[in-house]
């Protein structure tokens, strides 16, 4: 199979993101310095369990508190984006979350305080962000698993392409919760070892992390936009790839032509568990066979549906100060040769792949460049 | 004589994989579980077995690795929970 991949140009005119280790600047500067802000953290926090990696914000805790944590932390965040009718009908507001506030539906079971449940289901949690931030009614809202905040960047590119907005702020945000952390824990995939993306060794294990973003997309002129987007899903397994493969290639395959022969690095998905890592690193090792490939994960942990605008953030931090941190918390050897471990300028290069995968077998991958 | 571990193990995942039409005694020691067409189990079917070896052996499985490798046959399985120390 080899799909096209969406060509829809769209301008970024404001990009930020937060982390635990701060904004866009903080964050890529202490990646630079390979710092890691995943921690080993019981695994239902206050209920204890194993230790396991994980990346919380402001208190490293992740109870369900009221109101609910990731709150104050999207205030500041969106703070930051530029003023305009959001939730108008020309300037849409796109949400993606894997997660929502569904940590909360946990702890109503638990504490069977109501409260919990007017923020835990996706479209309470919208409206819920309506309401906090002003916006308008025209707010649209997607999911799906990891790449959820690829699906929300096409849709915004689409909605400029057809002229139905002339700005678009897309806004995505995933926090750790026992719940969540406690479903990567049974799955034997959060473990208690720091994540090592692309690092081929005994035993994988991921880590988990707290992340939020925004982009305004525009159809005007910008000095960066997002020239390509393609999104695949496999339709194989609910966990599990095609074990050739293949699923990863189609995407890698189709952002590598729409980079049309140009030189790229990417900025991959590298959770740190092996058998994906492997087939992910193998397809753009094919596909883009001169691109050096990082991971921010073993850093940062997987911010989930987020992670795709989490990362575009920071690679727009990396292409302004023309370095682009290396595969944080991996020493090789690698699965394939293009693995970059250390930092290395971005300068040689005329655009980054932006790529995350997910369960389902949904895989996703855009192309920024300069104008 | 049978292997009483291996035994226990067959009844175990046919209840905890509500595997109406397979007998316990219908499944090999030494074919693979999962990704076999045969008994069409997959891995959210591995993940409720682990769940349940967990608590009924008192074992622990430390990763997606290790849980791939143990729940291999039924007979690596009853090997693994005897390795972790169990005196079954």
């Amino acid at each position: 199979m080899s799909p096209i991949a969406d060509l829809r140009p769209a301008g970024i005119q404001a990009c930020g993101c937060l982390t635990p280790l701060g904004d866009a600047v903080s964050t890529l500067s202490a990646l630079l310095d390979g710092a890691r802000a995943l921690r080993p953290v019981p695994v239902l926090g206050s209920g204890g369990g194993d230790a396991v990696p994980l990346a919380l914000m402001d208190s490293q805790e992740m109870g369900e508190s009221l109101p609910p944590r990731w709150l104050p932390a999207l205030r500041r965040l969106l703070a930051g984006v530029p003023g305009e009718r959001w939730g108008s009908p020309r300037f849409p507001v796109v949400v993606t979350s894997s997660n929502f506030g569904v940590g909360s539906l946990y702890a109503y079971l638990g504490s069977r305080d109501p409260a919990h449940l007017r923020h835990g289901a996706p479209f309470a949690c919208v409206e819920m962000l309506q309401r906090e931030f002003g916006w308008g009614e025209h707010v649209h809202t997607f999911s799906h698993a990891c790449v959820s905040a690829h699906v929300g960047l096409l849709h915004a590119s689409r909605l400029l392409q057809s002229g139905l907005a002339e700005r678009v702020l897309v806004f995505t945000f995933d926090f750790v919760s026992p719940f969540v952390a406690g479903g990567f824990h049974s799955l034997k995939i959060l473990n208690s070892g720091m994540p090592a993306p692309y690092e081929a060794r005994a035993e994988g294990s991921i880590g988990l992390g707290d992340g939020a973003a925004f982009a305004v997309l525009t159809r005007d002129p910008a000095p960066l936009r997002i020239e390509a987007q393609a999104l695949h899903n496999e339709m194989r397994h609910f966990t599990g790839n095609q074990p050739d493969g293949s699923g990863f290639s189609v995407c890698a395959e189709a952002i590598a032509a729409a980079g049309g022969g140009r030189r790229l690095w990417v900025k991959g998905h590298g959770t740190g568990t092996l058998e994906a890592g492997r087939l992910e690193a193998e397809a753009f090792a094919r596909a883009l066979p001169d691109a050096p490939l990082v991971s921010w994960k073993g850093s940062l942990g997987h911010t989930l549906g987020s992670c795709g605008l989490v990362e575009l953030a920071l690679a727009i931090e990396a292409l302004g100060a023309d370095r682009s941190p290396g595969t944080v918390g991996s020493r090789g050897p690698c699965f394939t040769g293009t693995v970059a471990l250390a930092p290395f300028p971005t300068r040689a290069y005329e655009g980054v792949v932006i790529a995350s995968n997910a369960f389902g077998g949904a895989h996703a991958a855009l192309l920024l460049c300069h104008a | 004589m049978p292997d009483p571990l291996i035994a226990r193990l067959k009844n175990l995942i046919v209840e905890t994989l509500r595997l109406d039409d397979i007998r316990p005694e219908d499944i090999p020691d030494d074919e693979p579980l999962f990704g076999s067409t045969r008994f069409g189990l997959d891995s959210v079917d591995a993940l409720e077995l682990v769940v349940r070896l967990e608590k009924e052996f008192g074992i622990r499985i430390s990763s997606s690795e290790t849980s791939r490798e143990a729940l291999s046959s039924v007979a690596r399985l009853a090997a693994f929970i005897r390795e972790s120390g169990h005196p079954a």
